[in-house]
């Protein structure tokens, strides 16, 4: 974090009374709410927005897992809710494939980057325009990419099948069998988003001194043990706040296999969590199916955040 | 225009539940004495309900010329739609020389029902007096307690051509036996075919394919034509793909589900015969086309390139063609779906807002009977339709049965902007309707899969599409 | 940047690049690198470019056209005006740069406030706040929704208006916790010093903390326009009117109802404006990027 945090001015000289002689109590009473009336005046937008759009939701979405509408009534139906969305047959399977994705996103969208930024690093020429093209993509509008790589996608009139044929590949079906679909979402999405992650790596890679590859060199180590001893290391502390990050972001993909493979795919191999509340809310205009799903993911990601930060804390410290 | 009712088809649908159903049999036998009460007494007799509003003992007498009220409405047509404005504008200027204190206030909304849009409006109870609904949104303006039960207010006298219109339809926006909406438009589905690669493949396009078998052999015909045209095309994403095998078992005489609603009952000789005959087309014959999860917009768009030639379709997908894709009229045609059984059926429909005035649901049917619902006038005017250079010729809305229906259609032939010889085979050959499943849009979720896995993949198991399918409808109809 | 300084010593050292197998090693890869990665990145915008121009019939031909046969500009035309880009490229700038606006006024304020004024409760309000950096956005969809089609107490329906959007746009915590941590590091003798000339909070924090705080609000402000810029789910739900919708949600609407062709040619114009954007202001924002990197 260092990049974000002021100059420090120069210390030793102590400005004015930040704890004057103690005066009289009414005066300090009256200063201290004062304060605190302007301190809250400040919060106070930014703490409406929250608690409106963000703190009562988060209320609301507890009770409307437990309740229900009909008819005009609301009525508390205890774990009618839960219990429906469990015996959603597409639930098992939503959770697997969200699973898939996020596992696949990290395998490709954490680790390209990395390896991308690493390589980047070590060219001399031509560094500002391979960054630009790498960027790129994250510049367009998220669904003229996805729309773009559906396109690119058929299996009929697509790219990728004539650049296969013109190889001498095997024809694929990409998003259209239960095998591939999520691959081929997962690789459209890291083309769009790994520009962010690939420049932020390598402003972590330019901040290592150079020393550190010098001495493991006098130890004799080789490319890979280089990058396993120094680079990943030294760039611990990114990698893993983006590895959070990105787990966090990718279970909850929705857009992506909304657009290129109408949502739930092939046999159903490409319904995400996020895209069964939808369905849910917005289909099947049951409020209180979603808002259960909703929960659960909610408590799965709270409790993953919490559990991963206390980890990395104590690697940290161990 | 109905062009978003196929998009929306693809939501909401009623849930009935166990402790309404007991409900039913109570709350029938009260509407049908009001109902009699209504028809059967004048208004004279005050022994009658003196527990019901003070107005409801005429509420099946016509609206009075001499009342003063406004009515809200939406799905007025926008600017952009200038012919239909204009005759909007008529309408009411017409309407109102027989009730001159009657004020229409139209909102324009375009496209007339967008779901999310829809949702807020009932849950914010924001609605206008009258307002546009599809036929499967009944339950979800019910469970908002939306809507006005009009059953007391609708008869032969406030709506002449009562007689005249498909029961089937009125049914639609009944539940427990009372009358919720009054029909706008509605479509029954067949097969519509590009005739154009007819003629290319050799094919005659005045005879589209009355069975399977037929479709099977013209859609071969045509892949053979080449350059990624495909044959016949399906959806099979965003829950379409369920609504069009629900239309193809329909076809066969096949159900979705039991008629107690409570069991899946397409895992037969009917449902394997169409998930086998589309894997046929598929796989065996490559006639299909290798591009697969389409949904609803898709096939259009490759029907009115000259890339397919054929597939399960209301009417008005050819207008939307012409409309949005530059496509002719002249280049399609229609027969009525293989098998011809039975027949899909949807469309839309006015409710009247929860709450309003005796008067005010008096002068909505007056105005909803007026522009919508009598032969000859409004949105059934053809000479006019023609003479603004609209459309004319679809076998859509097709509201009206017997006489009626006759009379209309001669109307309309004599006014056709279109050749409606193009539609002989499907106007010749009326199959009757059928309305969706119950928890159509949760069955269609997983019939989906039964579509996507029989034309996304080669070696796909059909009976066990077919039983995983069932195990897990049985799962929805059973989870409450 | 790089340019200028004395390249820093990397991974690879520099005497084995300066070895005559090193140098071939190293061009040859260059030369893979360039070639693929031109390819991989501007592969996919050239088949957009072309595919816009080809006939309906051509674009969804099998097997597909490498160069368009028959040259159509017209859908470009054609999709110009199906898509209207002008006006939702005018209501996703007015979008993006509203929750900006939102953002810089109340985050930083309360980003101030929770620094430097410590008022009661601001470690609680700062804690649940943080916490909703746990919950990401999309699993309250619902409620959210729900809150936003009939707000409570002031009873109001934000659908459409850009509000909708605005409003929880103020509800990001990454921002906060960003601006925070920077106004921590401001030296406190500063703020006193603007005490004893007698400056309010309100002119402290105009005259003192922000002019030192450019940095972080351009990568406060990257993010801010970034996230409206990006979002699909939320614009789609509560923008349903086609007047009121952004970029992502027009174009999207506008794939269910035209031919291919005039779809494709559609993306390459709502391309466009934002690659320009880019390619004038890349330094900008490349370095505003990658001063927002965190380092390691």
């Amino acid at each position: 974090m260092s990049a974000l945090t002021a100059p420090k001015s120069p210390a030793g000289v102590r400005h004015g009374p930040a704890r004057g002689p103690a005066t009289d109590g009414r005066a300090a009473f009256a200063r201290a709410f004062r304060r605190n009336v302007s301190a809250h005046g400040f919060l106070i937008g930014a703490v409406l927005c929250f608690g409106f759009f963000s703190w009562y939701p988060m209320v609301r979405e507890f009770f409307l897992a437990f309740q229900k509408t009909e008819d005009g009534r609301t009525v508390w139906v205890g774990l009618d809710n839960l219990r429906y969305i469990a015996n959603d047959p597409a639930f098992w399977q939503a959770w697997r494939n969200t699973l898939l994705f996020t596992g696949l996103a990290l395998l490709l969208g954490f680790v390209v980057p990395f390896l991308v930024a690493v390589l980047l690093n070590e060219l001399r020429h031509g560094q500002g325009y391979l960054r630009l093209l790498v960027y790129l993509p994250v510049m367009l509008p998220p669904v003229a990419s996805v729309l773009l790589f559906k396109y690119l996608y058929d299996p009929g009139y697509g790219l990728f099948n004539a650049a296969f044929g013109a190889v001498g590949l095997p024809e694929q079906q990409w998003l259209q069998s239960s095998d591939t679909a999520m691959l081929c979402i997962v690789l459209a999405s890291t083309w769009m988003n790994m520009g962010g992650a690939t420049l932020i790596y390598l402003a972590a890679l330019q901040g290592i001194p150079g020393e550190l590859y010098e001495a493991a060199e006098l130890d004799g180590a080789g490319l890979w043990r280089k990058i396993w001893h120094v680079t990943v290391p030294q760039t611990r502390l990114i990698l893993s706040l983006m590895l959070l990050l990105q787990i966090i972001a990718t279970m909850q993909v929705f857009t992506e296999p909304f657009l290129l493979t109408g949502g739930a795919g092939p046999e159903g191999s490409t319904t995400t969590v996020v895209y069964l509340i939808y369905q849910y809310a917005f289909s099947f205009n049951n409020y209180g199916a979603a808002a259960a799903l909703g929960l659960v993911l909610l408590v799965l990601l709270a409790a993953f955040s919490a559990a991963y930060t206390r980890l990395s804390r104590a690697g940290d410290e161990g | 225009m109905m062009i978003s009712s196929r998009l929306r088809t693809t939501r909401t649908f009623p849930r009935p539940s166990a402790h309404r159903r007991t409900l039913a049999v109570a709350a029938a036998a009260a509407t049908l004495a009001t109902l009699l009460a209504a028809c059967g007494t004048s208004s004279s007799d005050d022994d009658g309900g003196d527990d019901s509003k003070p107005a409801a003992a005429d509420a099946g007498a016509p609206l009075d010329p001499k009342t003063k009220v406004t009515l809200t409405i939406d799905c007025m047509p926008p600017a952009t739609k200038a012919a239909e404005l204009k005759e909007w504008k008529e309408d009411v200027a017409e309407f109102n020389k027989t009730y001159p204190n009657v004020t229409i206030q139209g909102k324009q909304t375009d496209p007339c029902l967008e779901p999310p849009r829809f949702t807020a409006m009932l849950k914010a109870k924001s609605q206008p007096d009258v307002f546009y609904t599809y036929f499967t949104d009944l339950q979800q303006v019910l469970d908002n307690d939306g809507a006005e039960d009009i059953s007391a207010y609708v008869n032969d006298k406030t709506l002449p051509a009562l007689k005249g219109i498909d029961p089937g339809v009125m049914d639609v926006m009944k539940k427990d036996g009372k009358q919720y909406g009054l029909p706008y438009s509605n479509y029954t589905m067949g097969l519509l075919i590009n005739r154009k690669l007819f003629e290319e493949a050799g094919l005659d396009p005045n005879t589209p394919p009355a069975t399977w078998e037929e479709v099977r052999t013209a859609a071969k015909k045509i892949a053979a034509l080449g350059k990624g045209v495909a044959g016949y095309g399906e959806y099979s994403a965003a829950n379409t793909g369920g609504w069009h095998f629900t239309a193809a078992t329909y076809g066969l005489g096949g159900e979705v589900v039991s008629a107690d609603g409570t069991k899946a009952a397409f895992n037969d000789e009917t449902g394997k015969q169409v998930v086998e005959n589309l894997r046929a087309m598929r796989w065996d014959d490559d006639s299909m086309g290798k591009t697969q999860l389409l949904k609803w917009g898709d096939l259009q768009k490759q029907m009115a390139a000259d890339k397919l030639g054929m597939f399960l379709a209301a009417p008005d997908d050819i207008t939307y063609m012409v409309q949005n894709l530059k496509a002719k009229y002249e280049n399609f045609g229609m027969g009525p779906i293989p098998g011809a059984k039975a027949t899909l059926f949807g469309g839309n429909d006015y409710m009247i807002k929860k709450g309003s005035s005796p008067d005010k649901i008096k002068a909505a049917i007056a105005w909803l009977n007026f522009k919508f619902l009598t032969p000859g006038k409004g949105q059934f005017d053809w000479a006019r339709t023609k003479a603004d250079g609209l459309p004319v010729g679809l076998p859509q809305p097709n509201l009206f049965t017997g006489d009626a229906k006759t009379q209309d259609d001669a109307t309309r032939g004599e006014n056709s902007t279109m050749p409606v010889e193009n539609f002989k085979a499907f106007m010749d050959n009326p199959v009757p309707g059928k309305a969706e499943p119950p928890k159509a849009q949760e069955i269609y979720k997983v019939l989906d899969n039964v579509m996507s896995g029989v034309l996304t993949n080669k070696n796909a198991d059909v009976a066990k599409l077919l039983s995983t399918a069932e195990t897990q409808v049985n799962q929805v109809l059973a989870n409450q | 940047m790089a340019a200028v300084e004395i390249r820093q010593r990397t991974l690879i050292s520099p005497a084995q690049l300066a070895r005559r197998r090193g140098r071939i090693t190293y061009w040859i890869v260059l030369a893979l690198v360039l070639g693929l990665f031109t390819v991989i990145f501007l592969g996919p915008l050239y088949w957009m470019v072309s595919g816009g121009l080809k006939s309906t019939q051509e674009v969804i031909q099998t097997p597909p056209t490498a160069v368009p046969h028959t040259v159509e500009p017209g859908n470009y035309s054609d999709a110009w005006q199906l898509m209207d880009l002008a006006r939702l490229l005018g209501n996703t700038l007015f979008y993006a740069f509203g929750a900006l606006a939102f953002q810089l006024v109340f985050d930083v304020a309360a980003a101030y406030s929770l620094s430097k004024l410590r008022p009661v409760f601001g470690k609680v309000i700062l804690g649940a706040m943080l916490a909703t950096l746990m919950i990401p956005a999309t699993v309250l969809i619902v409620p959210q929704y729900l809150t936003v089609i009939d707000v409570p107490i002031v009873e109001r329906n934000l659908l459409n208006s850009p509000w909708a959007i605005w409003l929880p746009s103020v509800t990001n915590a990454f921002n906060i916790f960003l601006l925070k941590r920077f106004f921590d590091s401001i030296p406190r003798e500063l703020m006193d010093a603007a005490a004893m000339d007698g400056a309010s909070a309100a002119r402290t924090l105009w005259s003192v903390i922000l002019p030192m705080s450019r940095p972080i609000l351009g990568v406060v402000s990257i993010f801010a326009v970034v996230g409206v810029w990006k979002d699909f789910l939320w614009p789609m739900l509560t923008l349903p009117d086609p007047a009121a919708q952004t970029l992502n949600i027009g174009i999207y609407s506008l794939s269910t109802g035209v031919p291919l062709n005039t779809l494709i040619a559609a993306l390459t114009i709502a391309s466009v404006p934002t690659l320009l954007f880019f390619l004038v202001f890349q330094r900008n924002i490349m370095s505003g990027l990658t001063a927002g990197g965190l380092k390691g």
